[in-house]
């Protein structure tokens, strides 16, 4: 009995009178390491945040219009209106300043792009766009799909920049995808794009770098703002 | 610490769950940029570019930088990739760069063209291009052809030809044109002609025709001798011949046994089929590039709808749903779009596309005259049609995402039903 007392008193979890109270503090310390760590698998899955989306969000954001008639012939697909925010992030006379440099080809890509977006602008704005009463002016869609408003605003700012070179063969375009995850701050930021999935043509790899540079984000809700902190992927299909 | 190990492990749990994830389709597809240099040598280099210049303006895969911008100057910089500042075109925004020397022996003028990858500073293509004087526009567009194949690897359609009708005072014509409407040639006189139709291999044309009197009929025309042949003649009425891709057969309409149904007939002659039987009307046929399935239009459901079937006749399938009247289908090259003309709530003709897969219609002309009787050009990336909206109906090009509408035809008293001819047999 004394020696059974004796072997209790020297295991770790109880306190030997030998050494004090330090043996019951270092056995209280592990016991919070493994909640820690228990905490930590455990704790995210019951946590009050959003679910991760498990399908492709196929969203748009819905056009400012009348709702039309889905027996009529539909509208011609107009663009969406520009935007305050597009028109503000010119970049200023910094040029002026300096001595004349001679511009990269990314910066004359740039140009060129703008230059066809004004050009697709010239046309008409046409006043029985479909659209729905409670949508936004910058919406391009007539109807809503699937997904959340927010990933329809991601989706169609994107698209308006998702521009490719017509001479791209009918065939590439047709077939070629290519993946980025791009990385979301809290005022819409687009902190930086890893692109995990090439399509193997320059040309479209090219396209779609420029379209994310081009592309001005809302600011995430709050509920949203962890999540697209850590990655939203976009597919690019033709 | 024990706070970081916590976020640290909470994070890397948070990583494993899957990314929202979004799907971008649709791009909106932009011209590439390019630079016609001026030509150096014979004035004629100057004619050639400017048919070039035309050509690429209305495949709508260009961009034609205004020469205006231009900062290098072509008499000293020479046309090798050995002599050009290339930094002078890349300032400008120029993709690609082309140029040319003209120079003429006797009635012959011959073109050398280059063409340059101004970004990699590369030669892409060279060739010298020879014409007579009279066919100088040729040179351009087989230059142009060959440019559009470098880039797409699809054939270019400049050197390809359009048939459509001509109103005259004599009534309504067949003529075939170049497909940018320059050199038009009327192949039929007197009576009305209608419809249309390229033989697969662009020497004959089948049209309906007044020309025997008792009603419409179809006939066929040699275009090197001028030569008319009927071809069927049946019923009250025989009209809207086209031919098979593979051209063995053609498909028509007749209203013979008290019906008007699509019909279709072995090219030598013979025994005549009929593939619809509704109590509708059954109209204008229109192949899909393999050959097993016909487009068609049919009021068997109450209004004139698309449909398509089997070449013979069974696996019928409507395809629009929307709209109370639409017509003239046209099946794309690639097959997977059928161009057509609908009417619309304010009772006006316009061009639309439905996918064959999806059903999704799209609107291509909207709010301009009135837009009808699409025909694909051969590589599919055109299409002609006619419309009003510059006055007199007469025909236009358009891309198949209603961009780039330009007009082709310029006629006294106008122009309709457009059938684009087939590639040049090389």
């Amino acid at each position: 009995m004394t020696d059974a007392s004796q072997t209790v008193y020297r295991s770790l979890l109880g306190g030997d009178p030998r050494i004090g109270w330090f043996g019951s503090g270092l056995a209280l310390a592990i016991a919070l390491h493994v909640a820690v760590v228990a905490a930590a698998f455990f704790l995210p899955r019951f946590l009050d945040r959003p679910q991760p989306l498990r399908k492709p969000v196929i969203a748009h954001l819905v056009a400012l219009g009348k709702p039309r008639d889905p027996r009529l012939m539909p509208r011609k697909e107009s663009e969406a209106r520009p935007l305050a925010s597009s028109v503000a992030s010119k970049p200023g006379p910094t040029a002026s300043t300096g001595p004349a440099r001679e511009p990269s080809r990314q910066e004359l890509m740039e140009r060129a792009l703008a230059g066809a977006a004004r050009a697709t602008k010239n046309e008409k704005p046409d006043p029985e766009r479909a659209g729905q009463e409670t949508g936004s002016p910058t919406g391009t869609a007539a109807t809503a799909e699937e997904g959340e408003k927010y990933f329809g605003e991601v989706e169609d700012r994107i698209h308006q920049n998702y521009v490719v070179p017509s001479v791209i063969s009918e065939r590439e375009r047709m077939y070629l995808s290519a993946t980025v995850v791009i990385y979301i701050g809290k005022d819409g930021t687009i902190l930086k794009h890893v692109m995990t999935r090439p399509s193997g043509n320059s040309f479209i790899d090219q396209a779609l770098v420029l379209a994310l540079q081009r592309t001005r984000l809302p600011a995430p809700p709050p509920e949203l703002a962890s999540l697209v902190r850590e990655g939203v992927e976009i597919n690019f299909k033709p | 610490m024990k706070r970081l190990l916590f976020f640290a492990l909470a994070a890397g749990a948070a990583a494993h769950a899957q990314r929202p994830s979004i799907d971008i389709r649709d791009a909106r597809v932009q011209a590439y940029p390019i630079a016609l240099a001026p030509s150096s040598g014979a004035p004629e280099g100057a004619d050639v570019l400017e048919v070039l210049a035309s050509d690429f303006d209305r495949s709508g895969l260009f961009r034609l930088l205004d020469p205006r911008s231009f900062l290098a100057d072509p008499a000293k910089e020479g046309s090798s990739a050995s002599t050009i500042d290339f930094s002078k075109w890349t300032a400008i925004g120029a993709q690609a760069l082309v140029k040319s020397v003209a120079k003429v022996e006797g009635d012959t003028v011959k073109v050398e063209f280059r063409l340059f990858d101004v970004p990699h500073a590369a030669e892409l293509l060279r060739g010298e291009y020879s014409a007579p004087r009279a066919g100088l526009r040729q040179i351009a567009h087989r230059f142009g052809d060959d440019v559009v194949r470098s880039f797409t690897q699809d054939p270019g359609v400049f050197q390809t030809r359009i048939a459509y009708v001509r109103e005259t005072e004599n009534g309504k014509q067949i003529v075939v044109s170049d497909a940018d409407g320059y050199g038009p040639q009327q192949i039929t006189s007197g009576s009305i002609n209608l419809l249309p139709s390229w033989m697969p291999d662009g020497k004959s044309l089948a049209f309906t025709s007044f020309r025997e009197g008792g009603g419409a009929h179809l006939f066929q025309v040699d275009l090197s001798t001028r030569a008319v042949q009927p071809l069927v003649k049946m019923g009250d009425f025989a009209t809207g011949a086209v031919f098979s891709p593979d051209g063995i057969r053609f498909a028509f309409s007749s209203s013979k046994e008290e019906n008007t149904d699509i019909w279709i007939s072995p090219i030598e002659g013979g025994i005549l089929r009929r593939v619809t039987d509704s109590r509708g009307i059954d109209i204008s046929a229109s192949w899909s590039p393999d050959g097993r399935r016909i487009a068609f239009v049919s009021d068997r459901a109450g209004t004139p709808q698309i449909y398509t079937m089997a070449m013979d006749g069974s696996d019928v399938r409507r395809i629009t749903f929307q709209g109370n009247y639409n017509q003239e289908p046209a099946w794309s090259p690639k097959g997977d779009l059928i161009a057509f003309s609908g009417r619309d709530e304010h009772r006006v003709f316009d061009l639309y596309t439905v996918n064959v897969q999806t059903g999704k219609v799209t609107r291509l002309t909207q709010n301009e005259g009135t837009n009808e009787k699409p025909s694909w050009a051969p590589n599919g990336r055109l299409i002609v049609y006619s419309s009003t909206r510059s006055g007199k109906k007469q025909l236009w090009t358009i891309l198949p995402d209603g961009s780039n509408a330009r007009q082709v035809t310029n006629e006294q008293r106008g122009a309709s039903d457009p059938a684009w001819g087939p590639l040049p047999r090389r």
